[in-house]
């Protein structure tokens, strides 16, 4: 427990330091990330399930990515979401798969999803993780509900730049 | 001499002696002016209170909150433990680990459960980042609304370094949706020790630079000394929380009151100050931010090398039948959840009680009989989040 | 994002810049030449080595360079060239436009930030010529109950009487609009025209944030104006007379920063708290009052007046260059001839480019003086300001008045420079 007691330093002295602080900062790198022309490194590849042990690996929770030779339309991923978001609808596909009897697939609505991966968690199968791709406007809102099929693709994500600390200030690239 | 207004005013009078009300009560108050510094104002945040100026000075003023009611508390009762999480963190986004804390505590005592040691660990250090990614917006807020725009800038510059840490930690930014009933949803990644090691270091050295430029700059005392005091005993009556509680002298922080998780091995000192005002509810949280940078190196330190976070639930647990009440240390005070569970899989009923509502309480207490130029230095020093006011 | 463009069709694009040329043919012989006869009609034309200058004779007077120079010369010379463009208005709203976007540039870089980045090529260069399209394609909205004629008519005015105080600043020997013997006291004079300008506008706004905005800038203002004056008293005191090209004359030794430092101090505040910037922002203090007398400005409105307020800074710094820091004394570094054997006449005066080059460089060194407690001070409160208004700064200023006059009794100085 300690409770602290401040030092009334004088008021020349405290805007002295206050534009000798203020002057330093003219001579630090600017922290400014440009967001179009640079972008962010993540870590890892993506949010991953692992069910067998039952804990996550740990990535970036972006688009979804449906592995369709996996899948096996248990619905367990629409079941947890419609608590949550009600994002996941399952629609029929034209493939036919060996494990997937009812050629039933997720199809996400990106305008209703909260990102939270729960779904993920949900999925016993490894059938659905979560990748780094988090640009997902489009011009209306029908485009954002993603089929199976766009689903399956992942995305190309070239994030490189981290923050660096040196003695001259923290800053992007 | 008439002109329009003189004419409204014979207007008003003729109509109210006509239906028989009060006309000399409404002139005398004729010296107030009613402002609403409501949603629509630059300087409340997404909260209304009214006040009522005479001049320079606050008279009256009427907290209005309720703006961001979303029904959190019955909206918990539809869906089953896990389902409630995503929803419970929207409250605060900056600080979703602590509000989803106290409540994954609650639920693993219904369910009987123990969460594995390095699940706590890294739970605890989640919170702790948490706590300085909300004090540092929290300080940003508070620097721009006095007028001091750098103040707003440097503090929101430096949160980015614990939102990358965050975002590598737990997959997104703010909204984290990582503590759930049972641990953790997913171990440290790689290199993450060594990272969050070089940002606190490199943060403590900032924090010298905010106390030069912004607590220690005459401008910002003078505003801030001997205004808005709240004595000890008013405080404790009032039953504030928080850093507001720890400004009016009392040691008061619930990781040390009712340690949870692994707090009890951790050696920390509950900062507090004795002065009761606007200034040492500005600085409170400033200590508070330098000595989780101490007490996250030592959770870092003591962590088990490897080991389960999670325990494996089944997917639709069922609690027992009882109730659990749990208290959490949040940035803004003490943060509860009270649960009842009828043996189901859907609590049957949560109540959440924030530290913000508590803390509102004190608002019409320290405005009444300042200055309207001190209203942002004591509205904002009460650390007041409206969303989660209102849940 | 915007629709997307059309194809180009070469076609349109051709019956485009006809139809532009049919419209500019039609104006130019409807409108455009009966002006041009109406102003040859009625309009005398100049004088110059005994010749009338006529149009024609003028765009023959280009070709030659010989005859170009003196028409230069007297063109730059009449009193339409020095308030419009030199020293008056087109000057000061340059150095205006460039304050701001340093101003912007230079708390960016204090705050470890970019400021204004994408508008222009270079770091952002044109971001003041994007802003201002921005302001002028708004909308202007006059709330209901405003008192039509002074809300729309007060902006205008503040920028006139910004305007007006540029005509007063001394540049550089012989290059002042107008030379008054009483320069200094009327500064001043117009000075005390703002308090009521931001009255008047708070008041027409009729809504309850303005009027605060707007009693707190009359508060505000009128308290400093005192200090303002009593300071600049010492250095009347110094120089012996009020007129501006005089006080800087007398400089010639040394600069009277060096024996008035607590007044230049006290101008210094002085100046910050009557260009209501921060840590003197209150009357438009936007957590507290909601953007305080200038809550109703929209659009162009708000554009005149931020025009206004920089064209004010100007001022400011300007004249405490002038009072306190030399004017526009400095050492001589332009020669004498640039192209020795050209014409056989100088082209231009050594002392008046020395001048203009050392008050600029100085102006700019007051003006980011001025800029500086942006970045590093919070607001200050009303009742904080007055106290420090009335009480403080008087004090001060009268006790290095006394200084002064100490001196001069005791014959160290007299008025017009060192003993």
């Amino acid at each position: 427990m300690s409770s602290s007691i401040i030092k009334k330093t004088s008021t020349a002295t405290g805007f002295i330091k206050a534009i000798e602080s203020g002057s330093k900062h003219l001579l630090m790198k600017r922290f400014t990330l440009r967001f179009p022309e640079q972008k962010l490194k993540f870590v890892g590849d993506g949010y991953q399930f692992d069910p067998k042990r039952g804990v996550g690996i740990a990535g970036s929770r972006g688009r979804h990515i449906l592995f369709h030779e996996k899948c096996t339309g248990c619905q367990l991923c629409a079941i947890t979401c419609e608590g949550i978001a009600e994002a996941i609808e399952m629609v029929k596909v034209n493939e036919k798969w060996k494990q997937n009897k009812k050629s039933i697939m997720p199809q996400i609505d990106y305008g209703k999803c909260v990102f939270c991966g729960l779904c993920v968690d949900a999925c016993p199968f490894y059938a659905l993780y979560m990748t780094d791709d988090f640009e997902l406007s489009s011009f209306t809102k029908e485009h954002l509900i993603y089929t199976p099929a766009q689903l399956a693709v992942k995305p190309k994500y070239d994030g490189t730049v981290e923050v660096k600390i040196d003695e001259r200030g923290a800053s992007h690239g | 001499m008439t002109n329009k207004y003189s004419e409204s005013l014979e207007r008003k009078i003729k109509e109210t002696t006509k239906l028989g009300l009060d006309v000399v009560k409404e002139a005398a108050e004729d010296r107030l002016m009613t402002l609403s510094v409501g949603p629509q104002h630059p300087g409340s945040g997404h909260f209304r209170f009214t006040i009522k100026v005479d001049g320079d000075y606050i008279v009256y003023c009427d907290p209005d909150p309720g703006y961001v009611h979303r029904g959190e508390e019955k909206m918990c009762e539809y869906r089953n433990f896990i389902q409630n999480i995503p929803h419970l963190e929207r409250p605060v986004i900056h600080d979703s680990t602590n509000i989803t804390y106290s409540y994954s505590l609650a639920v693993e005592e219904l369910l009987g459960i123990e969460v594995p040691r390095r699940g706590q660990f890294i739970r605890a250090i989640a919170s702790e980042l948490n706590r300085q990614v909300y004090t540092l917006y929290w300080l940003a807020i508070y620097g721009i609304f006095l007028g001091h725009s750098t103040m707003f800038m440097w503090p929101a510059g430096d949160r980015e370094l614990f939102i990358d840490l965050l975002a590598a930690l737990t997959g997104a930014r703010v909204t984290h949706a990582f503590n759930i009933p049972g641990g953790v949803r997913n171990d440290m990644p790689e290199g993450f020790k060594e990272k969050c090691l070089e940002y606190i270091n490199y943060f403590e050295k900032r924090l010298k630079e905010y106390e030069d430029i912004f607590y220690n700059n005459p401008l910002f005392r003078q505003r801030t000394e001997n205004v808005g005091i709240l004595p000890k005993e008013d405080a404790i009556d009032l039953g504030v929380t928080g850093s507001v509680l720890r400004a009016s002298g009392v040691p008061h922080d619930v990781r040390k009151v009712e340690p949870y998780d692994v707090y009890n091995e951790i050696d920390f000192k509950v900062q507090y100050m004795k002065t009761c005002d606007s200034f040492a509810r500005a600085y409170v949280p400033f200590l508070d931010m330098r000595e989780s940078c101490n007490i996250t190196r030592q959770l870092l330190d003591k962590m088990p090398e490897s080991g389960e976070v999670r325990l494996k639930l089944q997917s639709n647990p069922k609690g027992l039948i009882g109730e659990a009440y749990k208290r959490v240390e949040s940035g803004r005070g003490a943060l509860s959840y009270y649960i009842v569970s009828d043996g189901s899989s859907k609590p049957y009923r949560v109540k959440i009680s924030v530290g913000s509502f508590r803390n509102i309480l004190a608002l019409p207490h320290l405005l009444v009989g300042s200055h309207l130029g001190d209203m942002p230095s004591i509205y904002w020093a009460l650390n007041y989040w409206p969303v989660e006011a209102d849940r | 994002m915007a629709t997307a463009p059309k194809d180009f069709r070469f076609g349109s694009f051709v019956g485009s810049v006809v139809w532009l040329i049919f419209w500019i043919i039609v104006i130019v012989s409807l409108v455009g030449l009966p002006l041009i006869f109406i102003i040859l009609f009625y309009i005398p034309l100049p004088y110059s080595n005994g010749e009338v200058i006529t149009p024609y004779l003028f765009l023959s007077m280009i070709v030659d360079p010989t005859r170009t120079i003196p028409i230069i010369k007297f063109l730059i010379h009449t009193d339409i060239f020095r308030a419009a463009i030199f020293p008056g208005f087109m000057y000061a709203a340059l150095i205006a436009a460039t304050t701001i976007f340093v101003e912007r540039k230079f708390l960016a870089k204090m705050q470890l930030r970019t400021g204004p980045l994408y508008a222009g090529k270079i770091e952002g260069i044109l971001q003041l010529m994007a802003d201002g399209l921005k302001l002028i394609s708004k909308e202007i909205i006059a709330p209901s109950g405003a008192d039509k004629p002074i809300f729309w008519s007060t902006p205008i005015i503040f920028v006139a009487t910004a305007a007006a105080l540029t005509a007063l600043i001394p540049v550089a020997p012989g290059w002042v609009v107008s030379d008054l013997d009483v320069g200094l006291l009327a500064i001043f004079a117009i000075l005390g025209f703002f308090p009521l300008l931001a009255l008047l506008f708070s008041w027409s706004s009729n809504s309850k944030y303005p009027f605060i905005g707007g009693l707190r800038a009359l508060h505000q203002l009128i308290a400093f104006e005192i200090p303002f004056i009593l300071s600049a008293l010492s250095i009347v005191l110094l120089s012996g007379s009020l007129n501006l090209t005089d006080i800087v004359e007398s400089q010639y030794a040394f600069w009277f920063f060096a024996i008035a430092p607590i007044s230049a101090f006290v101008f210094y505040i002085s100046s910050l708290a009557e260009l209501e910037r921060v840590p003197f922002d209150l009357p438009e203090a936007e957590s507290e009052i909601v953007a305080g007398w200038l809550t109703e400005t929209s659009g162009m409105i708000y554009g005149l007046i931020q025009l206004g307020t920089y064209l004010k800074l100007y001022v400011l710094a300007a004249l405490f260059v002038t009072l306190f820091l030399g004017g526009w004394m400095g050492p001589q570094i332009f020669p004498q001839e640039l192209i020795p054997a050209f014409t056989g006449e100088k082209i231009y005066n050594a002392t008046v480019v020395n001048g203009i080059f050392w008050f600029t460089i100085k102006t700019f060194a007051m003006i980011m003086l001025i800029l500086l407690p942006r970045g590093i001070n919070p607001r200050i409160r009303i009742d904080i300001l007055l106290h420090t208004g009335w009480y403080k700064l008087i004090v001060l200023s009268f006790i290095n008045m006394f200084i002064v006059l100490a001196m001069i009794y005791g014959g160290i100085i007299t008025p017009g420079g060192l003993q």
